[in-house]
């Protein structure tokens, strides 16, 4: 079982968001060796509070490598000392960083939504009657900032995911501006907007980055399902959020279900479980 | 993140003086209503919390975590979800998932 120092160790790599492996053996001829846990980074370094014997912890280490190389949890078994050894490597992935600016009707149900799908939720809005704890009791961070400087800093990599819900198409324009100039790139940026807000927001952008596509941003924003009120947008947000992290197709799985039907359920059935 | 929260649940437990067993599925074959990973938290009296899917499989594990409590030993268990379809009691995704069982209070590692 987990003890103190290495829980504090795991929910603080997390915290720093950095990715780390959780490993336990599961299954040993050596009963003493079951249910014993270490933690392991992707550079391979252990940490552990009863480490194991050097032979052993070099074979974990060398069999974790391919599941660090594909960011995912997965068991392995192998043998050592002339003893079976199976241990699971659990993979704890750098949560999403969402960054929601503007802190109006929609940003609230993004924000709990966000919450319960396990991101790291970050509200931001230049109006404190707006970003405060009172409003948004559950997220992780409330900045009350300009748009501007907000996005001069903010950290960005391959983890965020940026929501611009702001309630002029100034501040999309400003928080734009911002992050066109930054090297770093994030995952995702969605911009609500009607189709005339949008071009005028492209419009403005356009002297200032003239070889810009805007090909890559998701605007309007959300997937197709006839959102009207806000948690029915936050739902459309949330699930083209998904969609990008998960590298999804975004349609209805009964669309690929019926197909496979068709070809009679016995070899649809085959052809179907071979596919999920 | 759910993972972490039942990990962390697990400590509270342990720090209350309470036991309980935590089961993680650790692999998975097939169509499977959830992933390794995923953790349920049972307590000796049969309440859980977290799911590793719900039905049929997730009673089998209930029950063997609650020997895993009475005899302090982690055990591993095999959900078969494969032979189901025609049975009215569900199980009918298809897969096998293979299910590790520790105890929260432990010899302190």
């Amino acid at each position: 079982m987990m003890n103190d120092s290495l829980y504090l160790n795991l929910s603080e790599s997390i915290k720093q968001r950095k990715e780390v492996f959780l490993l336990t053996i599961t299954d040993c001829d050596n009963h003493e060796l079951i249910g014993r846990k270490v933690l392991l980074n992707p550079m391979g370094e252990i940490y552990s509070t009863s480490p194991f014997p050097p032979s052993l912890q070099q074979m974990i280490i060398n069999y974790s490598e391919k599941l660090i190389r594909k960011k995912r949890s997965g068991t392995f078994t192998f043998s050592w000392n002339g003893s079976m050894v199976e241990c699971f490597a659990e993979h704890f992935p750098v949560p999403i960083h969402l960054i929601v600016a503007g802190a109006g009707h929609v940003c609230e149900p993004v924000a709990m939504i966000g919450k319960s799908l396990g991101f790291y939720v970050t509200v931001i809005d230049d109006r404190k009657e707006f970003a405060n704890r009172d409003r948004f009791p559950h997220v992780d961070e409330v900045v009350c900032q300009s748009f501007l400087h907000f996005f001069q800093k903010a950290e960005l990599t391959a983890q965020t995911y940026i929501l611009l819900l702001t309630r002029g198409h100034k501040y999309d324009v400003l928080s734009l501006q911002e992050l066109l100039n930054r090297k770093e790139k994030p995952a995702y940026i969605g911009m609500i907007g009607s189709r005339r807000r949008i071009s005028g927001v492209f419009e403005q952008l356009k002297n200032d980055f003239p070889n810009e596509s805007f090909d890559h941003f998701f605007t309007p924003v959300g997937l197709d399902i006839g959102a009207q009120t806000p948690a029915e947008i936050a739902i459309s947000i949330m699930a083209e959020i998904l969609k990008v992290k998960n590298q999804a197709s975004g349609v209805s799985l009964s669309t690929k279900f019926h197909k496979f039907t068709r070809m009679g359920f016995r070899e649809g059935a085959i052809l179907w479980n071979n596919f999920t | 993140m759910e993972q972490l929260h039942l990990i962390k649940r697990t400590m509270e437990i342990r720090a209350a003086g309470e036991n309980a067993a935590l089961a993680t599925i650790i692999r998975t074959k097939g169509s499977t209503p959830r992933k390794t990973g995923s953790k349920m938290i049972i307590f000796p009296s049969g309440r859980i919390e977290g799911t590793i899917g719900g039905g049929c499989g997730e009673a089998e594990v209930i029950e063997k975590a609650i020997e895993v409590i009475q005899s302090s030993n982690p055990a591993k268990h095999i959900v078969d979800l494969t032979k189901g379809l025609f049975y009215e009691d569900g199980g009918i995704c298809g897969g096998i998932m293979e299910v590790y069982i520790e105890i929260v209070l432990e010899r302190g590692i």
